[in-house]
Protein backbone atom coordinates (compact mmCIF):
# COMPACT_ATOMS: atom_id res chain seq x y z
CA UNK A 1 0.00 0.00 0.00
CA UNK A 2 2.82 2.52 0.72
CA UNK A 3 4.62 1.55 -2.65
CA UNK A 4 1.00 2.31 -4.36
CA UNK A 5 0.74 5.50 -2.82
CA UNK A 6 4.20 6.55 -3.62
CA UNK A 7 4.50 6.29 -6.53
CA UNK A 8 0.82 8.37 -7.69
CA UNK A 9 2.20 10.54 -4.65
CA UNK A 10 5.28 11.82 -6.86
CA UNK A 11 2.27 12.87 -9.16
CA UNK A 12 2.27 16.84 -10.43
CA UNK A 13 0.78 19.66 -8.66
CA UNK A 14 -1.59 20.37 -11.38
CA UNK A 15 -3.24 17.09 -10.15
CA UNK A 16 -3.26 18.42 -6.70
CA UNK A 17 -4.58 21.64 -7.93
CA UNK A 18 -7.54 19.63 -9.77
CA UNK A 19 -8.21 17.53 -6.60
CA UNK A 20 -8.74 20.46 -4.63
CA UNK A 21 -10.94 22.34 -6.86
CA UNK A 22 -12.88 18.74 -7.58
CA UNK A 23 -13.60 18.63 -3.53
CA UNK A 24 -14.74 22.75 -3.11
CA UNK A 25 -17.06 21.54 -5.86
CA UNK A 26 -18.31 18.30 -4.17
CA UNK A 27 -18.12 20.62 -0.78
CA UNK A 28 -20.46 23.05 -2.42
CA UNK A 29 -22.47 20.61 -4.30
CA UNK A 30 -23.43 18.43 -1.44
CA UNK A 31 -23.42 21.20 1.54
CA UNK A 32 -24.68 24.15 -0.44
CA UNK A 33 -28.32 23.33 -0.83
CA UNK A 34 -28.24 22.87 3.04
CA UNK A 35 -26.07 25.72 4.40
CA UNK A 36 -28.45 27.94 2.16
CA UNK A 37 -31.84 26.60 2.76
CA UNK A 38 -30.36 26.73 7.05
CA UNK A 39 -29.61 30.13 7.54
CA UNK A 40 -33.01 30.71 5.88
CA UNK A 41 -34.45 30.17 9.48
CA UNK A 42 -32.79 33.12 11.16
CA UNK A 43 -33.24 35.84 8.19
CA UNK A 44 -35.87 38.33 8.25
CA UNK A 45 -35.38 38.61 4.37
CA UNK A 46 -33.07 38.17 1.30
CA UNK A 47 -33.00 40.44 -1.17
CA UNK A 48 -31.83 39.23 -4.40
CA UNK A 49 -28.60 39.28 -5.87
CA UNK A 50 -27.31 40.66 -2.83
CA UNK A 51 -24.68 37.93 -0.79
CA UNK A 52 -26.14 38.73 2.75
CA UNK A 53 -29.63 38.75 3.91
CA UNK A 54 -31.35 42.23 4.85
CA UNK A 55 -31.16 41.02 8.47
CA UNK A 56 -31.22 38.46 11.34
CA UNK A 57 -34.32 37.40 13.81
CA UNK A 58 -35.67 34.17 15.69
CA UNK A 59 -38.75 34.89 15.04
CA UNK A 60 -40.13 32.54 12.39
CA UNK A 61 -38.59 29.90 15.44
CA UNK A 62 -41.62 30.89 17.99
CA UNK A 63 -43.67 31.00 14.90
CA UNK A 64 -43.00 27.69 13.90
CA UNK A 65 -43.79 26.79 18.02
CA UNK A 66 -46.82 28.90 18.42
CA UNK A 67 -48.33 27.16 15.48
CA UNK A 68 -50.74 24.01 17.05
CA UNK A 69 -50.22 22.51 13.59
CA UNK A 70 -46.96 22.27 13.45
CA UNK A 71 -46.55 21.18 17.17
CA UNK A 72 -48.68 18.38 16.39
CA UNK A 73 -47.17 17.04 13.45
CA UNK A 74 -43.56 17.26 15.38
CA UNK A 75 -45.19 14.97 18.13
CA UNK A 76 -46.99 12.45 15.88
CA UNK A 77 -43.53 12.21 14.44
CA UNK A 78 -41.71 11.56 17.94
CA UNK A 79 -44.32 9.31 18.76
CA UNK A 80 -44.88 6.73 15.63
CA UNK A 81 -41.26 6.62 14.39
CA UNK A 82 -40.13 4.80 17.66
CA UNK A 83 -43.11 2.58 17.35
CA UNK A 84 -42.39 1.71 13.79
CA UNK A 85 -38.80 0.76 14.54
CA UNK A 86 -39.60 -1.56 17.85
CA UNK A 87 -42.35 -2.87 16.18
CA UNK A 88 -40.10 -3.48 13.05
CA UNK A 89 -37.21 -4.91 15.44
CA UNK A 90 -39.74 -7.48 16.49
CA UNK A 91 -41.15 -8.55 13.89
CA UNK A 92 -38.11 -8.39 11.22
CA UNK A 93 -34.92 -9.25 13.94
CA UNK A 94 -35.90 -13.33 14.57
CA UNK A 95 -36.50 -13.34 10.52
CA UNK A 96 -32.91 -11.74 9.94
CA UNK A 97 -31.21 -14.48 12.55
CA UNK A 98 -33.14 -17.18 10.27
CA UNK A 99 -32.24 -15.57 7.08
CA UNK A 100 -28.24 -15.03 8.34
CA UNK A 101 -27.49 -18.67 10.19
CA UNK A 102 -30.44 -21.29 9.16
CA UNK A 103 -31.16 -22.90 5.98
CA UNK A 104 -34.57 -23.46 5.67
CA UNK A 105 -36.81 -23.54 2.80
CA UNK A 106 -37.60 -20.41 0.87
CA UNK A 107 -34.85 -18.20 2.40
CA UNK A 108 -33.27 -17.08 -0.78
CA UNK A 109 -37.25 -16.53 -1.82
CA UNK A 110 -37.48 -14.57 1.58
CA UNK A 111 -34.25 -12.36 0.54
CA UNK A 112 -35.22 -11.96 -3.44
CA UNK A 113 -39.03 -11.67 -2.37
CA UNK A 114 -37.62 -8.27 -0.02
CA UNK A 115 -36.19 -6.94 -3.08
CA UNK A 116 -38.75 -7.22 -5.53
CA UNK A 117 -41.45 -5.83 -3.09
CA UNK A 118 -38.61 -3.14 -3.03
CA UNK A 119 -39.00 -2.29 -6.70
CA UNK A 120 -42.28 -1.39 -6.97
CA UNK A 121 -42.58 1.89 -7.51
CA UNK A 122 -43.73 3.17 -3.92
CA UNK A 123 -46.16 6.04 -5.24
CA UNK A 124 -47.90 3.63 -7.24
CA UNK A 125 -47.70 0.92 -4.31
CA UNK A 126 -49.18 3.38 -1.93
CA UNK A 127 -51.84 3.72 -4.28
CA UNK A 128 -52.62 0.59 -4.91
CA UNK A 129 -52.89 0.19 -1.15
CA UNK A 130 -55.89 2.71 -0.64
CA UNK A 131 -57.96 -0.16 -1.78
CA UNK A 132 -56.92 -2.61 0.99
CA UNK A 133 -56.87 0.18 3.07
CA UNK A 134 -60.61 1.66 2.42
CA UNK A 135 -61.47 -2.63 3.17
CA UNK A 136 -59.83 -2.81 6.58
CA UNK A 137 -60.72 0.37 7.63
CA UNK A 138 -57.42 1.92 7.76
CA UNK A 139 -57.09 5.51 6.33
CA UNK A 140 -56.21 8.03 8.23
CA UNK A 141 -55.50 6.18 11.61
CA UNK A 142 -52.70 5.72 13.55
CA UNK A 143 -52.26 2.18 12.77
CA UNK A 144 -52.78 3.35 9.17
CA UNK A 145 -49.65 5.43 9.09
CA UNK A 146 -47.57 3.06 10.89
CA UNK A 147 -48.27 0.06 8.73
CA UNK A 148 -46.82 1.89 6.02
CA UNK A 149 -43.60 3.29 7.85
CA UNK A 150 -42.95 -0.34 9.02
CA UNK A 151 -43.13 -1.35 4.99
CA UNK A 152 -39.99 1.07 4.62
CA UNK A 153 -37.91 -0.55 7.26
CA UNK A 154 -38.39 -4.22 6.60
CA UNK A 155 -35.50 -4.46 3.94
CA UNK A 156 -33.09 -1.90 6.27
CA UNK A 157 -34.49 -4.61 9.51
CA UNK A 158 -33.84 -8.14 8.03
CA UNK A 159 -30.76 -7.68 4.75
CA UNK A 160 -28.45 -5.71 7.22
CA UNK A 161 -28.50 -7.63 10.51
CA UNK A 162 -29.23 -11.48 8.77
CA UNK A 163 -25.67 -10.30 7.32
CA UNK A 164 -24.43 -9.51 10.89
CA UNK A 165 -25.25 -12.53 12.11
CA UNK A 166 -23.94 -14.77 9.47
CA UNK A 167 -20.77 -12.91 9.44
CA UNK A 168 -20.40 -14.50 13.58
CA UNK A 169 -17.63 -16.78 13.51
CA UNK A 170 -19.69 -20.66 14.90
CA UNK A 171 -16.20 -21.83 16.55
CA UNK A 172 -16.51 -18.80 19.22
CA UNK A 173 -20.23 -19.85 19.74
CA UNK A 174 -18.90 -23.56 20.08
CA UNK A 175 -15.83 -22.79 22.36
CA UNK A 176 -18.76 -20.91 24.68
CA UNK A 177 -21.10 -23.81 24.72
CA UNK A 178 -17.46 -26.13 25.65
CA UNK A 179 -16.92 -24.39 28.13
CA UNK A 180 -20.07 -24.58 29.86
CA UNK A 181 -22.40 -21.45 29.05
CA UNK A 182 -25.84 -21.96 28.28
CA UNK A 183 -27.74 -21.30 24.55
CA UNK A 184 -29.20 -18.27 26.11
CA UNK A 185 -25.95 -16.76 27.33
CA UNK A 186 -24.18 -17.84 24.73
CA UNK A 187 -26.67 -15.77 22.08
CA UNK A 188 -26.98 -13.06 24.46
CA UNK A 189 -22.97 -12.42 25.39
CA UNK A 190 -21.22 -13.68 21.64
CA UNK A 191 -24.04 -13.85 18.95
CA UNK A 192 -26.21 -10.74 19.95
CA UNK A 193 -23.04 -8.68 20.99
CA UNK A 194 -21.01 -9.64 17.92
CA UNK A 195 -23.92 -8.90 15.53
CA UNK A 196 -24.70 -5.32 16.97
CA UNK A 197 -22.89 -3.24 15.41
CA UNK A 198 -25.17 -4.48 12.16
CA UNK A 199 -28.47 -4.04 14.20
CA UNK A 200 -27.66 -1.20 15.37
CA UNK A 201 -27.12 0.67 11.59
CA UNK A 202 -30.86 -1.15 10.98
CA UNK A 203 -32.07 0.41 13.67
CA UNK A 204 -30.41 3.88 12.61
CA UNK A 205 -31.62 3.17 9.24
CA UNK A 206 -35.17 2.34 10.12
CA UNK A 207 -35.52 4.97 12.11
CA UNK A 208 -34.47 7.55 9.35
CA UNK A 209 -36.56 5.68 6.88
CA UNK A 210 -39.92 6.13 9.23
CA UNK A 211 -39.04 9.21 10.61
CA UNK A 212 -38.65 11.17 6.54
CA UNK A 213 -41.53 8.93 4.98
CA UNK A 214 -43.27 11.48 3.26
CA UNK A 215 -45.16 9.93 0.52
CA UNK A 216 -47.24 6.79 1.93
CA UNK A 217 -47.86 8.81 5.38
CA UNK A 218 -49.29 11.81 3.68
CA UNK A 219 -51.61 9.30 0.88
CA UNK A 220 -53.12 7.28 4.14
CA UNK A 221 -52.59 9.91 6.89
CA UNK A 222 -53.88 13.12 5.24
CA UNK A 223 -55.68 15.06 6.53
CA UNK A 224 -56.09 13.28 10.08
CA UNK A 225 -52.53 12.77 10.66
CA UNK A 226 -50.02 14.62 9.55
CA UNK A 227 -46.23 14.07 10.59
CA UNK A 228 -42.91 16.10 10.17
CA UNK A 229 -42.18 15.35 6.30
CA UNK A 230 -46.26 14.86 5.34
CA UNK A 231 -46.83 18.73 7.12
CA UNK A 232 -43.52 20.05 5.05
CA UNK A 233 -45.49 19.23 1.49
CA UNK A 234 -48.16 22.07 2.46
CA UNK A 235 -45.52 24.11 4.54
CA UNK A 236 -43.06 24.87 1.20
CA UNK A 237 -46.59 25.75 -0.46
CA UNK A 238 -49.10 27.79 2.12
CA UNK A 239 -45.71 29.99 4.16
CA UNK A 240 -42.89 31.78 3.64
CA UNK A 241 -39.49 30.06 2.97
CA UNK A 242 -37.91 30.84 6.29
CA UNK A 243 -40.63 28.39 8.15
CA UNK A 244 -39.52 26.02 5.95
CA UNK A 245 -36.19 26.32 6.99
CA UNK A 246 -37.00 26.38 10.68
CA UNK A 247 -38.61 23.26 10.03
CA UNK A 248 -36.33 21.31 8.06
CA UNK A 249 -33.58 22.11 10.72
CA UNK A 250 -36.00 20.46 13.31
CA UNK A 251 -36.54 17.34 10.94
CA UNK A 252 -32.82 17.15 10.40
CA UNK A 253 -31.96 16.95 13.76
CA UNK A 254 -32.36 13.82 14.83
CA UNK A 255 -30.57 12.57 11.90
CA UNK A 256 -27.25 14.58 12.26
CA UNK A 257 -27.53 13.02 16.54
CA UNK A 258 -27.89 9.74 14.82
CA UNK A 259 -24.91 10.24 12.26
CA UNK A 260 -22.61 10.54 15.35
CA UNK A 261 -24.07 7.32 16.49
CA UNK A 262 -23.31 5.08 14.04
CA UNK A 263 -20.95 6.95 11.79
CA UNK A 264 -18.16 4.42 12.08
CA UNK A 265 -20.10 1.44 11.69
CA UNK A 266 -21.89 2.26 8.76
CA UNK A 267 -18.67 3.18 7.09
CA UNK A 268 -17.01 0.66 8.53
CA UNK A 269 -19.53 -1.74 5.56
CA UNK A 270 -22.29 -3.34 7.77
CA UNK A 271 -24.51 -1.50 5.40
CA UNK A 272 -23.17 -2.71 2.04
CA UNK A 273 -22.60 -5.72 3.48
CA UNK A 274 -25.96 -6.36 4.32
CA UNK A 275 -27.33 -5.59 0.18
CA UNK A 276 -25.80 -8.62 -0.86
CA UNK A 277 -27.79 -11.65 -1.49
CA UNK A 278 -25.94 -14.71 0.37
CA UNK B 1 -18.91 -51.67 14.55
CA UNK B 2 -19.91 -49.77 17.03
CA UNK B 3 -18.11 -46.59 15.67
CA UNK B 4 -19.93 -47.02 12.49
CA UNK B 5 -22.94 -46.76 14.70
CA UNK B 6 -22.25 -43.70 16.89
CA UNK B 7 -21.21 -42.40 13.63
CA UNK B 8 -24.58 -43.05 11.74
CA UNK B 9 -26.40 -41.75 15.06
CA UNK B 10 -24.62 -38.82 14.83
CA UNK B 11 -25.38 -38.14 11.36
CA UNK B 12 -29.20 -39.06 11.95
CA UNK B 13 -29.06 -37.03 14.48
CA UNK B 14 -27.58 -33.95 12.77
CA UNK B 15 -30.44 -34.55 9.77
CA UNK B 16 -32.81 -34.44 12.81
CA UNK B 17 -31.91 -31.06 14.25
CA UNK B 18 -30.77 -29.79 10.76
CA UNK B 19 -34.64 -30.00 9.70
CA UNK B 20 -36.05 -28.81 12.80
CA UNK B 21 -33.87 -25.88 12.72
CA UNK B 22 -35.46 -25.19 9.31
CA UNK B 23 -39.12 -25.49 10.20
CA UNK B 24 -37.91 -22.89 12.78
CA UNK B 25 -36.34 -20.76 10.46
CA UNK B 26 -39.07 -20.65 8.38
CA UNK B 27 -41.53 -19.70 11.41
CA UNK B 28 -39.08 -16.75 12.37
CA UNK B 29 -38.91 -15.70 8.54
CA UNK B 30 -42.77 -16.10 8.68
CA UNK B 31 -43.90 -12.64 10.06
CA UNK B 32 -41.87 -9.97 7.48
CA UNK B 33 -43.15 -12.52 5.21
CA UNK B 34 -46.67 -12.05 5.79
CA UNK B 35 -46.16 -8.40 6.44
CA UNK B 36 -44.83 -7.79 2.55
CA UNK B 37 -47.32 -10.61 1.44
CA UNK B 38 -50.55 -8.47 3.01
CA UNK B 39 -49.38 -4.96 2.18
CA UNK B 40 -47.83 -5.35 -0.73
CA UNK B 41 -48.19 -8.38 -2.20
CA UNK B 42 -51.91 -8.55 -2.45
CA UNK B 43 -52.12 -4.88 -2.96
CA UNK B 44 -50.04 -5.29 -6.17
CA UNK B 45 -52.10 -7.98 -7.55
CA UNK B 46 -55.90 -6.10 -6.65
CA UNK B 47 -54.42 -3.31 -8.58
CA UNK B 48 -53.38 -5.88 -11.30
CA UNK B 49 -56.93 -6.78 -11.38
CA UNK B 50 -58.12 -3.18 -11.35
CA UNK B 51 -55.74 -2.35 -14.00
CA UNK B 52 -57.39 -4.93 -16.22
CA UNK B 53 -60.88 -3.96 -15.48
CA UNK B 54 -62.23 -6.37 -12.68
CA UNK B 55 -64.25 -3.42 -10.89
CA UNK B 56 -65.82 -5.63 -8.29
CA UNK B 57 -64.73 -6.66 -4.66
CA UNK B 58 -62.31 -4.91 -3.48
CA UNK B 59 -62.38 -3.13 -6.59
CA UNK B 60 -65.67 -1.73 -5.85
CA UNK B 61 -65.03 1.78 -3.42
CA UNK B 62 -62.30 2.66 -5.77
CA UNK B 63 -64.71 1.95 -9.33
CA UNK B 64 -67.37 3.91 -7.76
CA UNK B 65 -65.34 7.01 -6.47
CA UNK B 66 -62.88 7.19 -9.89
CA UNK B 67 -63.53 8.40 -13.81
CA UNK B 68 -63.15 6.99 -16.88
CA UNK B 69 -63.11 3.35 -15.26
CA UNK B 70 -63.21 0.83 -18.31
CA UNK B 71 -64.92 -2.26 -17.24
CA UNK B 72 -63.49 -5.62 -18.51
CA UNK B 73 -65.01 -6.93 -22.11
CA UNK B 74 -63.56 -10.48 -21.91
CA UNK B 75 -63.00 -13.46 -19.23
CA UNK B 76 -59.59 -11.99 -18.65
CA UNK B 77 -60.26 -8.13 -18.67
CA UNK B 78 -59.45 -5.93 -20.95
CA UNK B 79 -56.38 -3.16 -21.78
CA UNK B 80 -58.64 -0.52 -22.32
CA UNK B 81 -56.95 1.58 -19.63
CA UNK B 82 -53.85 0.53 -20.94
CA UNK B 83 -54.29 1.76 -24.62
CA UNK B 84 -55.60 5.62 -22.54
CA UNK B 85 -52.15 5.66 -21.20
CA UNK B 86 -50.45 5.07 -24.40
CA UNK B 87 -52.57 7.35 -26.10
CA UNK B 88 -52.79 10.03 -23.93
CA UNK B 89 -50.34 12.94 -25.39
CA UNK B 90 -48.00 13.12 -22.34
CA UNK B 91 -47.41 10.13 -21.83
CA UNK B 92 -44.30 9.56 -24.00
CA UNK B 93 -42.74 13.20 -22.71
CA UNK B 94 -43.17 11.03 -19.68
CA UNK B 95 -41.88 8.09 -20.19
CA UNK B 96 -39.02 9.45 -21.48
CA UNK B 97 -38.01 12.20 -19.11
CA UNK B 98 -38.35 9.15 -16.55
CA UNK B 99 -36.25 6.97 -18.57
CA UNK B 100 -33.65 9.49 -19.33
CA UNK B 101 -33.26 11.16 -15.73
CA UNK B 102 -32.83 7.49 -14.37
CA UNK B 103 -30.47 6.91 -16.97
CA UNK B 104 -28.42 9.76 -16.40
CA UNK B 105 -28.62 10.18 -13.03
CA UNK B 106 -27.55 6.65 -12.20
CA UNK B 107 -24.71 6.62 -14.28
CA UNK B 108 -23.64 10.51 -12.94
CA UNK B 109 -23.74 8.81 -9.77
CA UNK B 110 -21.99 5.57 -10.43
CA UNK B 111 -19.25 8.01 -11.80
CA UNK B 112 -18.47 10.16 -9.01
CA UNK B 113 -18.77 6.96 -6.56
CA UNK B 114 -16.49 4.94 -8.61
CA UNK B 115 -13.88 7.98 -9.01
CA UNK B 116 -14.20 8.84 -5.44
CA UNK B 117 -13.88 5.12 -4.59
CA UNK B 118 -11.04 4.15 -6.68
CA UNK B 119 -9.05 7.55 -5.74
CA UNK B 120 -9.93 6.89 -1.82
CA UNK B 121 -8.67 3.26 -2.61
CA UNK B 122 -5.16 3.64 -4.46
CA UNK B 123 -4.53 7.04 -3.12
CA UNK B 124 -6.22 6.93 0.52
CA UNK B 125 -5.39 10.36 3.18
CA UNK B 126 -6.95 13.04 4.04
CA UNK B 127 -8.50 14.51 0.95
CA UNK B 128 -9.76 10.99 0.28
CA UNK B 129 -11.37 10.67 3.63
CA UNK B 130 -13.13 14.01 3.98
CA UNK B 131 -14.78 13.43 0.47
CA UNK B 132 -16.01 10.00 1.45
CA UNK B 133 -17.33 11.31 4.12
CA UNK B 134 -18.75 14.61 2.25
CA UNK B 135 -20.55 12.17 0.23
CA UNK B 136 -22.51 10.18 2.88
CA UNK B 137 -24.35 13.90 4.37
CA UNK B 138 -27.15 12.99 2.07
CA UNK B 139 -27.41 9.82 3.50
CA UNK B 140 -28.82 11.81 6.89
CA UNK B 141 -30.85 14.23 5.44
CA UNK B 142 -34.46 13.15 4.68
CA UNK B 143 -35.31 13.85 0.92
CA UNK B 144 -38.42 16.73 1.26
CA UNK B 145 -35.61 18.73 2.96
CA UNK B 146 -32.91 17.74 0.36
CA UNK B 147 -35.38 18.51 -2.53
CA UNK B 148 -36.70 21.97 -0.92
CA UNK B 149 -32.93 23.00 -0.64
CA UNK B 150 -31.91 22.16 -3.92
CA UNK B 151 -34.65 23.77 -4.71
CA UNK B 152 -34.22 26.95 -3.36
CA UNK B 153 -30.51 26.89 -4.17
CA UNK B 154 -30.79 26.80 -7.98
CA UNK B 155 -33.82 29.25 -7.87
CA UNK B 156 -34.18 32.37 -9.69
CA UNK B 157 -33.01 34.08 -6.48
CA UNK B 158 -31.14 31.28 -5.04
CA UNK B 159 -27.30 30.92 -3.93
CA UNK B 160 -25.85 29.92 -7.58
CA UNK B 161 -27.10 33.00 -8.81
CA UNK B 162 -26.57 35.62 -6.59
CA UNK B 163 -23.35 34.40 -5.88
CA UNK B 164 -22.35 34.37 -9.73
CA UNK B 165 -24.21 37.45 -10.70
CA UNK B 166 -21.41 39.53 -8.80
CA UNK B 167 -18.81 38.23 -11.08
CA UNK B 168 -21.13 38.68 -14.26
CA UNK B 169 -22.26 35.64 -15.15
CA UNK B 170 -25.92 34.68 -15.66
CA UNK B 171 -25.79 31.40 -14.15
CA UNK B 172 -29.20 30.00 -15.92
CA UNK B 173 -31.94 28.85 -13.49
CA UNK B 174 -31.92 25.34 -13.05
CA UNK B 175 -35.21 24.85 -10.55
CA UNK B 176 -38.41 23.51 -12.59
CA UNK B 177 -35.87 22.02 -15.14
CA UNK B 178 -35.10 18.04 -16.07
CA UNK B 179 -31.60 19.17 -14.98
CA UNK B 180 -32.73 19.65 -11.12
CA UNK B 181 -34.38 16.28 -11.21
CA UNK B 182 -31.13 14.82 -11.97
CA UNK B 183 -29.37 17.05 -9.45
CA UNK B 184 -31.43 15.71 -6.93
CA UNK B 185 -31.49 12.18 -8.10
CA UNK B 186 -27.55 12.42 -7.78
CA UNK B 187 -27.34 14.16 -4.34
CA UNK B 188 -30.21 11.77 -2.69
CA UNK B 189 -28.40 8.64 -4.43
CA UNK B 190 -24.50 9.74 -3.64
CA UNK B 191 -24.37 8.18 -0.16
CA UNK B 192 -25.27 4.37 -0.92
CA UNK B 193 -23.64 4.23 -4.39
CA UNK B 194 -20.50 5.39 -2.42
CA UNK B 195 -20.93 2.88 0.40
CA UNK B 196 -21.30 0.05 -2.10
CA UNK B 197 -18.55 0.77 -4.26
CA UNK B 198 -15.84 1.54 -1.79
CA UNK B 199 -16.49 -1.42 0.37
CA UNK B 200 -16.41 -3.62 -2.97
CA UNK B 201 -13.20 -1.72 -3.33
CA UNK B 202 -11.83 -2.25 0.18
CA UNK B 203 -12.08 -5.94 -0.20
CA UNK B 204 -9.46 -6.15 -3.04
CA UNK B 205 -5.98 -7.12 -1.48
CA UNK B 206 -3.00 -4.75 -1.86
CA UNK B 207 -0.76 -7.54 -2.71
CA UNK B 208 -3.30 -7.90 -6.34
CA UNK B 209 -2.69 -4.16 -7.15
CA UNK B 210 1.24 -3.90 -6.38
CA UNK B 211 1.63 -6.66 -8.30
CA UNK B 212 -0.01 -5.40 -11.55
CA UNK B 213 2.11 -2.06 -10.72
CA UNK B 214 5.35 -4.47 -10.77
CA UNK B 215 4.27 -6.01 -13.71
CA UNK B 216 4.85 -2.46 -15.65
CA UNK B 217 0.50 -1.68 -15.43
CA UNK B 218 -0.66 1.86 -15.24
CA UNK B 219 -3.12 3.91 -13.09
CA UNK B 220 -5.99 2.92 -15.90
CA UNK B 221 -5.11 0.04 -16.75
CA UNK B 222 -4.93 -1.43 -13.33
CA UNK B 223 -8.67 0.06 -12.79
CA UNK B 224 -9.49 -1.45 -15.55
CA UNK B 225 -8.19 -4.70 -15.43
CA UNK B 226 -8.20 -5.19 -11.35
CA UNK B 227 -10.44 -2.99 -9.80
CA UNK B 228 -13.31 -2.82 -11.65
CA UNK B 229 -13.70 -6.62 -12.56
CA UNK B 230 -13.07 -7.80 -9.14
CA UNK B 231 -15.43 -5.44 -7.37
CA UNK B 232 -18.14 -5.56 -10.11
CA UNK B 233 -20.75 -6.82 -7.68
CA UNK B 234 -21.03 -4.20 -5.48
CA UNK B 235 -21.03 -1.89 -8.31
CA UNK B 236 -23.91 -3.29 -9.90
CA UNK B 237 -26.02 -3.69 -6.94
CA UNK B 238 -25.30 0.36 -6.49
CA UNK B 239 -26.41 1.06 -10.06
CA UNK B 240 -29.68 -1.11 -9.89
CA UNK B 241 -30.40 0.12 -6.68
CA UNK B 242 -30.41 3.54 -7.39
CA UNK B 243 -31.53 3.46 -10.97
CA UNK B 244 -34.81 1.63 -9.11
CA UNK B 245 -34.86 4.23 -6.68
CA UNK B 246 -35.00 7.40 -9.62
CA UNK B 247 -37.48 5.61 -11.27
CA UNK B 248 -39.56 5.47 -9.01
CA UNK B 249 -39.00 8.78 -7.26
CA UNK B 250 -42.07 10.82 -6.19
CA UNK B 251 -40.86 13.74 -4.00
CA UNK B 252 -37.39 15.00 -6.09
CA UNK B 253 -39.60 15.42 -9.77
CA UNK B 254 -42.33 17.00 -7.89
CA UNK B 255 -39.96 19.65 -6.26
CA UNK B 256 -37.42 20.14 -8.40
CA UNK B 257 -38.81 19.18 -11.78
CA UNK B 258 -40.78 21.12 -14.43
CA UNK B 259 -44.57 20.76 -14.73
CA UNK B 260 -44.56 19.40 -18.05
CA UNK B 261 -42.99 16.52 -18.72
CA UNK B 262 -42.54 15.13 -15.73
CA UNK B 263 -41.47 11.68 -14.40
CA UNK B 264 -43.83 8.56 -13.92
CA UNK B 265 -43.82 9.47 -10.41
CA UNK B 266 -45.64 12.37 -10.13
CA UNK B 267 -47.75 11.35 -12.70
CA UNK B 268 -49.22 8.39 -10.87
CA UNK B 269 -49.91 10.63 -7.74
CA UNK B 270 -51.64 13.42 -10.23
CA UNK B 271 -53.37 10.41 -12.11
CA UNK B 272 -54.71 8.56 -8.70
CA UNK B 273 -54.94 12.23 -6.87
CA UNK B 274 -56.17 15.40 -8.87
CA UNK B 275 -56.97 13.86 -12.02
CA UNK B 276 -59.42 11.21 -10.24
CA UNK B 277 -58.14 8.63 -13.25
CA UNK B 278 -57.26 5.74 -10.50
CA UNK B 279 -56.88 3.11 -13.48
CA UNK B 280 -54.75 5.04 -15.45
CA UNK B 281 -52.41 5.60 -12.73
CA UNK B 282 -52.04 2.11 -11.18
CA UNK B 283 -51.41 1.56 -15.10
CA UNK B 284 -48.51 4.18 -15.05
CA UNK B 285 -47.42 1.87 -11.62
CA UNK B 286 -46.96 -1.16 -13.69
CA UNK B 287 -45.21 0.46 -16.37
CA UNK B 288 -42.76 1.81 -14.36
CA UNK B 289 -42.60 -2.01 -12.60
CA UNK B 290 -41.85 -3.11 -15.72
CA UNK B 291 -38.99 -1.18 -16.16
CA UNK B 292 -37.39 -1.57 -12.80
CA UNK B 293 -38.01 -5.73 -12.57
CA UNK B 294 -35.79 -5.67 -15.99
CA UNK B 295 -33.16 -3.70 -13.91
CA UNK B 296 -34.16 -5.80 -10.92
CA UNK B 297 -33.10 -8.97 -12.98
CA UNK B 298 -29.49 -7.51 -13.38
CA UNK B 299 -29.35 -7.40 -9.42
CA UNK B 300 -30.31 -10.54 -9.25
CA UNK B 301 -27.62 -12.03 -11.61
CA UNK B 302 -25.04 -9.95 -10.05
CA UNK B 303 -25.90 -11.76 -7.00
CA UNK B 304 -25.97 -14.92 -8.00
CA UNK B 305 -23.07 -14.63 -9.67
CA UNK B 306 -21.00 -13.39 -6.74
CA UNK B 307 -22.27 -16.19 -5.04
CA UNK B 308 -21.14 -18.69 -7.80
CA UNK B 309 -17.92 -16.94 -7.25
CA UNK B 310 -17.36 -17.87 -3.65
CA UNK B 311 -18.53 -21.15 -3.64
CA UNK B 312 -21.58 -20.58 -1.94
CA UNK B 313 -23.88 -21.65 -4.62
Amino acid sequence: MARVKARVKTSSLGVKIFLYIFMALMAVFILGPLFWLGIHAFVTNWTYPNLYPDGWTFHWWTRVFDDSALETAIRNSLIISPIVVIASMVICLPAAYAAGRMNYPGRRIFLIGMFAANSFPKIGLFASIATLYYALNLMGTFLGVVIIQLLGTIIYMTWIPAAAFAAVPRNLEEAARDAGASKFRVFRTITLRLAMPGILVAVVMSFLASFDEAQGSYLVGAPQIFTMPTEMYSLVQNYPIQVAAVFSLLLAFPSVLLITLARKHIIGGQLAEGFQIK
Amino acid sequence: MASVNTEAKAENLEVKSTSRSSVLGFFMAAPPMLLVVCFVGIPILIALTFSLGFTSGPNRVVSIIGQEIHKKDHWWGTFAAYKDVFKDSRFPGDLRTTLVVSFLSTFLTLLMALGIGLYQRIMGGRIAAIMTTLCLVPLFVPVVISSWAIHTFYAGDGFMRSLLSHFGINFPTVTSTVSAIVIGSVWTSLPFAILMVTSGLQSIPDALIETAQDAGAGFFRIVRTVLIPLAITPIVIAGTFTAIGIMGSFTIPLFLGPNQPTMLGVEISNFFGAYNRPQQSIVMAFIVFTAASGIALIYIWANVKSAKQSGRI
